[in-house]
């Protein structure tokens, strides 16, 4: 086994620092949350400096690179960054974009991308009443005698819906009833005709807002339609696995800034004459937080080296999804209590990301939700042959 | 068109430095990294090199053995350079200033047809600010230092200084030798195309030809003692109190 990091990786991992150190402080990031969203110039910035063309196939004029990089690249820029940006979801829009979308979608896409730095669409796949439950899908399309659809339905917890000028919804074909497995995707102008949106406020990561949208008899063309008919179901199969792990490669790394903190803090800290790190309640809790993040870091670049090696990650990935989303919320939970009343305030950034973990126990297919993919699977495999 | 040589020292990562109680500076466990000002001088001729248009900067470094690493050649030629030329050779480890700029003339010689040699403010170890000057001397050419801007035309450069007072502009006849200071250009951060890149571009790894004389002898070097705080505090609202801030300022001094 070799754990050693390429040269290549640890050049990115002095870039990425040395970025971070550039862009991001406490007091822009602050800004950064208070205003939902950053600077154009800084989108920008992490488009030039290659990080946002990494992951994209060559022939789209990106970077192509193992998911082993992509999820260092991940870890280590929330790491230095300190906080959670929209930076990974604009990669894996695009990815999608360009997994799925038509020549001339995806022309348009990498156009708009290599110029703003950012997606043109958003992705509209959660609703109401159909998360981790995608059959029970309400959003439907009708084909017309014209040779148009329409759409009706709604969709939740779009991430940047309000920001960029497309939406990519998946909605069942012609029938929504439940045993109707047919769904396509469609690329959707967010200023056509019957489509409104209302903001959603989250308690963590509000660099990224997301909305409710809601679709009034939108009529769709032909050209708007991404991947195969009846596919979408497929599709949006496709991508999970690799998001769920770079999920958990961005917690991770907001887990570790969450420890870099409080274990800097301990020998600061003094109590009763002494530093706090000579208590054996605190040590404990260094000890328990490190084991939760060596464990999830080794979680991680397994399963992503599974992946680069064409294996299946069914199992690996549903594991590690809740094992690490769980264990780094409960790092940042524990950077809190050893900062004791300064952990509650805003002084301190450890409850930031105590706030912004919270939230990957849900995003991505919840801690829940997990078990139950993981769960069929291995009662499968252990099964007496 | 020029051919710009950016020299480069090649120094222990401060960060890494352990100092003991005795006050001895441990590099042992230091990572080799480039000096800090030396980035600032790869940025300047990087740039320099685009302005003029079809030309090349070449990195060159004199060091130990140490300094032949992997990474860290990749990392100089991912900020600007195209080609690395490397002297590393344990008779070149820790040269003073003197011997730095014999070895470093002797391979300019190899490397011909050099227009112009740019070195940082200094080394971010000793920061002597003297390689410069006396490789410009061996070399018979002009010395500029102090170099905050930086342009060529023809067989011109025209740099302007900052010196204490003033802004000083001056042209010099290429090929010279200019020291920039860290104003001069804020470096780039590699970016994955330049990391990736960076393997595949020329390095070119030696031994020095001969062994360079050195005419400064080390005797020790120690980190300053620390001294003890005096924790005397003025409080700002009582009378005279700032006056006897200033007075034990000036004392200290």
């Amino acid at each position: 086994m070799d754990f050693n990091l390429t040269d290549e990786q640890e050049l990115l991992i002095d870039s990425i620092k040395e970025f971070c150190e550039r862009n991001f402080d406490e007091q822009k990031i602050r800004e950064m949350y208070a205003n939902h969203g950053m600077s154009d110039e800084l989108i920008q910035a992490y488009l030039e400096a290659g990080f946002g063309l990494m992951g994209i196939p060559e022939e789209q004029g990106g970077i192509p690179c193992d998911l082993v990089t992509l999820g260092i690249l991940t870890e280590e820029f929330a790491h230095y960054s300190g906080c959670i940006t929209p930076f990974l979801n604009n990669t894996l829009a695009m990815r999608d974009l360009i997994d799925f979308g038509t020549p001339e979608q995806i022309e348009m896409g990498m156009a708009a991308y290599m110029e703003t730095g950012k997606p043109i669409m958003s992705l509209g796949f959660s609703e109401p009443a159909s998360g981790s439950d995608n059959m029970n899908m309400s959003c439907v399309t009708k084909k017309q005698a014209d040779g148009t659809y329409i759409l009706n339905g709604q969709k939740t917890w779009v991430t940047q819906g309000e920001v960029f000028p497309y939406v990519l919804v998946i909605a069942k074909d012609e029938d929504n009833a439940r045993e109707n497995r047919e769904m396509s995707m469609w690329l959707v102008p967010k200023e056509i005709d019957g489509l409104s949106t209302a903001p959603l406020q989250k308690i963590g990561q509000q660099i990224m807002p997301f909305c409710e949208m809601y679709f009034d008899d939108v009529v769709l063309t032909e050209d708007m339609r991404v991947g195969k008919q009846g596919e979408g179901f497929k599709n949006l199969m496709k991508n999970f696995e690799t998001e769920r792990c770079l999920i958990v490669a961005q917690s991770i790394g907001c887990a570790q800034a969450a420890m870099d903190d409080a274990a800097a803090y301990v020998n600061e800290r003094i109590t009763f004459g002494k530093p706090i790190a000579s208590y054996q309640l605190i040590q404990l809790k260094l000890a328990e937080m490190e084991i939760a993040l060596q464990n999830s870091r080794n979680m991680l670049y397994k399963t992503l080296w599974k992946m680069d090696n064409g294996q299946s990650v069914r199992i690996d990935s549903a594991l590690l999804k809740r094992y690490a989303c769980m264990e780094c919320t409960k790092v940042a939970s524990e950077a809190m209590q050893i900062y004791g009343g300064l952990g509650f305030t805003t002084e301190t950034r450890v409850g930031r990301m105590w706030s912004d973990l919270r939230g990957f126990q849900i995003a991505g297919g919840t801690d829940e939700i997990m078990v139950y993919i993981a769960g069929r699977q291995l009662a499968k495999q252990y099964a007496r042959k | 068109m020029m051919n710009i040589v950016v020299a480069i020292k090649v120094v222990p990562d401060d960060q890494d430095i352990q100092i003991s109680a005795a006050g001895e500076l441990d590099m042992s466990k230091a990572h080799q990294t480039i000096s800090a000002y030396d980035l600032n001088a790869i940025e300047a001729a990087a740039q320099l090199a685009q302005a003029v248009g079809d030309s090349k900067v070449i990195a060159l470094a004199v060091g130990g053995s140490a300094i032949d690493e992997s990474k860290l050649k990749k990392n100089i030629l991912a900020r600007g350079a195209e080609e690395l030329v490397m002297i590393a050779d344990d008779a070149c480890a820790d040269l003073d200033a003197h011997a730095t700029a014999t070895v470093l003339a002797a391979e300019l010689a190899k490397i011909g047809d050099v227009d112009l040699v740019v070195c940082g403010d200094g080394s971010a170890d000793n920061y002597a600010q003297q390689v410069d000057v006396q490789l410009a001397c061996k070399m018979g050419v002009a010395s500029v230092n102090g170099v905050v801007e930086m342009s060529a035309a023809g067989s011109t450069l025209t740099a302007k200084r900052k010196l204490e007072d003033v802004i000083e502009t001056v042209e010099a006849q290429l090929p010279c030798v200019v020291a920039v200071t860290p104003d001069i250009a804020l470096p780039r951060i590699p970016g994955m195309r330049d990391i990736l890149a960076a393997g595949k571009k020329p390095m070119n790894v030696g031994a020095a030809d001969a062994a360079a004389e050195t005419c400064l002898e080390t005797i020790e070097i120690k980190a300053p003692e620390a001294t003890e705080r005096k924790q005397e505090v003025s409080n700002a609202s009582d009378d005279g109190a700032i006056d006897a801030f200033v007075a034990a300022l000036k004392a200290a001094l």
